[in-house]
């Protein structure tokens, strides 16, 4: 400590300490806040109709779209440590190989405390679509309103605001 | 001119002035740790969290990097050079 550079150097490496300190509190401080955000999710329709791969332009695809209604308050999820949220609406439905899906068909980011009260009636941003280019051996799919939490420090928390209470069947080619 | 400068640079403080700074440095840095982080969480603002950490660092930056004339008011008193240098 008798010189400026050693002084820096000591106080430097104290700091350093100090700030880890501080951010492993900050990041520990997250798990207190816990919140059961309210939302309400309704599948108005969903459709099945043909149209065509994306990579393979000759090759017919089913294209499932979905219409929905979701109202979600997601205030409670916003303390400091919030710097936004992602939430998606997924869809998951097993094939009848017994393989579970889940794909999102549409998404927002909150990024405020003031748009944290969401009331949409949209259509899905992401096509429905499987690997298998049908949806023929899926009898019905569940549609699900889910969010993540992404902090300024720490780790991503992942939640589900609003789930649809029985399984929505999916329609033949066409079909409404 | 070059000494001065050299001296200038180091900055050097006596040992009652280092003991002095540890201290600060270690109660300070500390404290504030602790305060930037209670006064986050009341006020809820990250912001708030690092701002005040960041302005005590540099308040104490300020105070225990350069020499200054509280760390080097107790000088070494060495003993006065003997009359006869090399004989016992």
């Amino acid at each position: 400590m008798h010189s400026i550079f050693s002084r820096l150097n000591n106080g430097s490496s104290l700091l350093s300490s100090c700030l880890m300190g501080l951010l492993l509190a900050v990041t520990l401080s997250t798990f207190v806040f816990t919140a059961e955000p309210q939302g309400n999710l309704t599948i108005g329709s969903i459709r099945v109709l043909e149209g065509r791969n994306p990579r393979r332009y000759n090759q017919k695809q089913e294209v499932g779209v979905v219409r929905f209604n979701v109202t979600a308050d997601l205030t409670p999820l916003f303390h400091w440590n919030t710097k936004q949220i992602f939430l998606y609406l997924q869809a998951e439905y097993n094939t009848t190989e017994g393989v579970q899906n889940d794909v999102v068909i549409w998404d927002r980011i909150v990024r405020r405390k003031e748009d944290a009260s969401i009331n949409v009636v949209a259509k899905d941003k992401y096509h429905l679509r499987d690997v298998s280019r049908t949806f023929r051996g899926v009898p019905h799919a569940q549609y699900a309103l889910k969010y993540n939490i992404m902090p300024y420090v720490g780790v991503l928390t992942y939640g589900e605001v609003a789930r649809t209470s029985e399984a929505v069947v999916f329609p033949k080619l066409g079909e409404l | 001119m070059a000494d001065y400068i050299n001296e200038l640079l180091e900055g050097r403080i006596d040992f009652e002035g280092q003991k002095l700074v540890e201290k600060l440095m270690y109660y300070v840095l500390i404290a504030s740790t602790i305060a930037a982080f209670i006064t986050g969480l009341a006020l809820q603002s990250l912001s708030l969290t690092f701002g005040t950490m960041g302005l005590s660092v540099a308040v104490l930056a300020v105070a225990i990097i350069p020499p200054w004339p509280a760390y080097r008011s107790h000088p070494i008193k060495w003993l006065p050079a003997s009359p006869q240098p090399g004989k016992k």
